[in-house]
């Protein structure tokens, strides 16, 4: 019998559907007609062991819900056919269910009660109705403390010490592992700063001996600079030196050449100016320019005059000669013509 | 709804102040997650753990696989102070590796660390400078350093900041010197040094002579320190108590005196009887740096004179057991007695 729900219930969760709702059993007959079992729909109620919305299956893996809110075309195939499936079933099963053989013929069957005391069967359920009031002017007196009634035995227990564990023992295990993580992490923090100190001073030792070599280094290189330095300077000097020395020799040997070279130079160059012509004797030069010029000039004329009295009397001497050869070409002609 | 979790309630956690670590080869890509993650305390807590995990090689290798950099990168410039503390922390333990250190350089890492330079808070500017120091060990590191330019401004800070992170500082540059000194030389790092050499701190002291030692190397080095006059102050530190301040002040003789300037700077400075002196100390960098400063030294004339008294000492060098102390002892016998 399930009773009605408290209305609070559902203000507050006002989305609340049911998927089969609690009501009140009908008045029925006590033995059911066998034909009225099966016009009985099965959606009137909900069995929660068909329900789809309970997850059934393993509960370590997550159910995932379905993209889209309506079921798939085949998902609602397939439930249509389980559901057919199972009320196929159902009537089968029904169907195979012993029953009590039909009557024979002419007989008909009827119910017959065995027990031991008779009940009278009748469609009307024997009912009384009981009333009750309380007195208008009485006051209700206080309900006394309810102590629900003492049911069930009593019974105790203790733990006394030593019976659960032996602590000692327990926490060895416990204490070792604690103990030794701790100790495994401090020695690992010891040996990472000894690695670290060792590779320090291994540093330290390496660097001193790099600092040595370096100044060793750079020292003899100043040094090697310093003496090539040295060298170089000392071979300028002596190479100046020398060169100075060469150049007053070779001043010297100058200057005695040239002296050499000079020292007759006198007389050479008034012989030379000499043989020039650059001294003359006044008188010879006169005489050669004026004299000899006015002589030669006057020779030139003699002698054109006596070429000129010579041409002259070759062109008598000719003109004469051809007239003759004229003369004597007549006569030849006219002795010619004669004889 | 079926669910793969077992119980409703969580499993215990142990650490508050650490993100709980996935089993094996989950666990860095897990933190990576968390670190890009909005929530202050995820982060907090995955890079704590992530700190405790890449003491580890294999996994500061996976870190790094898994381009877990480009967020610790990120994470440097984040507000909180408590997230760059751990992230310097990380970045350290990184750099501590040799996987670390090259990829370090392939992505940059170096210009993301020298923004903190600034930082106001000290202990992640004490991480990034150990950091930046690790990395500047070896030579492309130190070379990296030296590209991004980070040499100058490591020397403006040097004066101004607390005195761990000065050594730590000194360190970085010693290294980065011995890659490119002109960046240094340009920004004044030889004032800045000399001022250091005078510090009470004995660790300070020797570094600054150390990194001194560095500067020297190339000639403008050397001329820039004969002009600033740091030889005599190098030759006060010569009589220093600490070994480790005088080992170093005596290298950096033995360099700075190789021009002629240095040497007669040292020769006027007296240096030769404290340098005897320390030739004869039990620490081995002690002599070898002294017998090679006095050897330098004895390429002057006027040094080869006065060291001609002095030459049994050398000698006696000779039978020593260590073999560069040999040969240094026998150099500088050879030198002193050599005639032109």
């Amino acid at each position: 019998m399930t009773s009605v729900l408290p209305p609070q219930k559902e203000s507050t969760s006002g989305t609340y559907t049911f998927s089969s709702r609690p009501r009140a059993l009908p008045n029925r007959s006590k033995y059911r007609d066998p034909v009225a079992e099966l016009q009985e729909e099965p959606t009137q109620y909900g069995n929660i062991m068909y329900d789809r919305r309970v997850i059934r299956g393993n509960t370590y893996a997550q159910h995932i819900l379905p993209v889209s809110a309506q079921p798939d075309p085949i998902e609602i195939q397939r439930q249509q056919e389980v559901r057919r499936r199972a009320a196929a079933k159902k009537r089968a099963k029904d169907q195979l269910r012993p029953r009590t053989p039909e009557p024979v013929e002419g007989r008909k069957h009827i119910d017959v009660q065995t027990e031991l005391y008779l009940e009278e069967l009748s469609d009307r359920i024997v009912e009384t109705d009981v009333e009750c009031q309380t007195d208008a002017f009485l006051d209700k007196p206080p309900t006394p403390l309810f102590v629900p009634a003492k049911t069930g035995r009593d019974a105790v227990t203790q733990i006394e010490e030593g019976e659960l564990f032996d602590f000692d023992i327990e926490v060895k295990p416990v204490l070792e592992v604690f103990i030794g993580k701790t100790i495994e992490q401090a020695l690992l923090e010891v040996m990472e700063e000894e690695e670290l100190a060792n590779l320090r001073g291994q540093q330290r030792a390496f660097e001193e001996l790099r600092n040595a070599e370096l100044a060793e280094v750079q020292r003899l290189e100043e040094q090697e600079r310093r003496h090539r330095e040295e060298k170089e300077r000392r071979m300028r000097e002596q190479r100046e030196v020398l060169r100075l020395e060469k150049e007053t020799a070779e001043k010297i040997a100058a200057r005695v050449f040239a002296k050499h070279y000079l020292a007759d130079l006198i007389p050479s160059i008034y012989s030379n100016l000499r043989d020039n012509g650059y001294f003359y004797d006044p008188v010879e030069r006169d005489i050669e320019t004026n004299f000899l010029n006015w002589l030669v000039k006057d020779v030139e004329n003699t002698l054109d005059d006596h070429v000129l009295g010579r041409k002259v009397l070759d062109m008598l001497i000719r003109e004469v000669v051809e007239k003759r050869l004229d003369v004597f070409q007549q006569m030849e002609q006219q002795h010619n013509a004669s004889a | 709804m079926a669910h793969t979790r077992i119980s409703n309630k969580m499993p215990p956690h142990i650490e508050p102040a650490r993100a709980p670590i996935a089993f094996g080869r989950r666990a860095i890509p897990k933190l990576n997650e968390e670190l890009a993650s909005e929530d202050l305390v995820t982060r907090q807590c995955a890079l704590a753990s992530l700190c405790d995990l890449v003491h580890d090689p294999e996994r500061a290798y996976e870190t790094i696989e898994t381009g877990c950099l480009e967020n610790l990168k990120r994470l440097l410039r984040d507000k909180d102070s408590v997230v760059r503390r751990k992230t310097t922390e990380v970045l350290y333990e990184l750099s501590v590796h040799n996987v670390g250190r090259d990829a370090f350089l392939q992505n940059e890492v170096i210009l993301s660390l020298a923004e903190l330079l600034d930082e106001p808070v000290d202990i992640c500017r004490v991480n990034m400078h150990k950091t930046l120091e690790m990395l500047s060990e070896f030579t492309p590191g130190a070379a990296g350093i030296v590209d991004a330019g980070l040499v100058p401004q490591l020397v403006l800070k040097l004066p101004s900041e607390l005195v761990e992170i000065q050594e730590i500082i000194l360190d970085t540059l010693h290294f980065c010197l011995r890659v490119n000194v002109s960046q240094a030389l340009a920004s004044g790092a030889i004032s800045i040094l000399k001022e250091k050499l005078l510090h009470n701190s004995v660790a300070i002291r020797s570094k600054a002579a150390q990194a001194l030692m560095g500067i020297c190397v190339p000639l403008e080095g050397k001329n820039e320190v004969c002009k600033q006059n740091i030889i005599p102050i190098l030759v006060r530190l010569l009589k220093d108590r600490h070994p480790e301040v005088a080992a170093k002040a005596a290298g950096s003789l033995m360099i700075a005196t190789i021009t002629t300037q240095g040497k007669y700077a040292a020769l006027k400075a007296m240096a030769i009887p404290p340098l005897l002196q320390l030739v004869s100390s039990p620490v081995t960098e002690v002599s070898l740096n002294a017998i090679k400063a006095i050897t330098t030294l004895a390429e002057a004339p006027e040094g080869r004179q006065e060291l001609l008294n002095h030459v049994a000492v050398l000698e006696s060098k000779q039978d020593h057991s260590s073999e560069i102390i040999r040969r240094a002892a026998g150099t500088a016998v050879r030198v002193i007695t050599w005639k032109p």
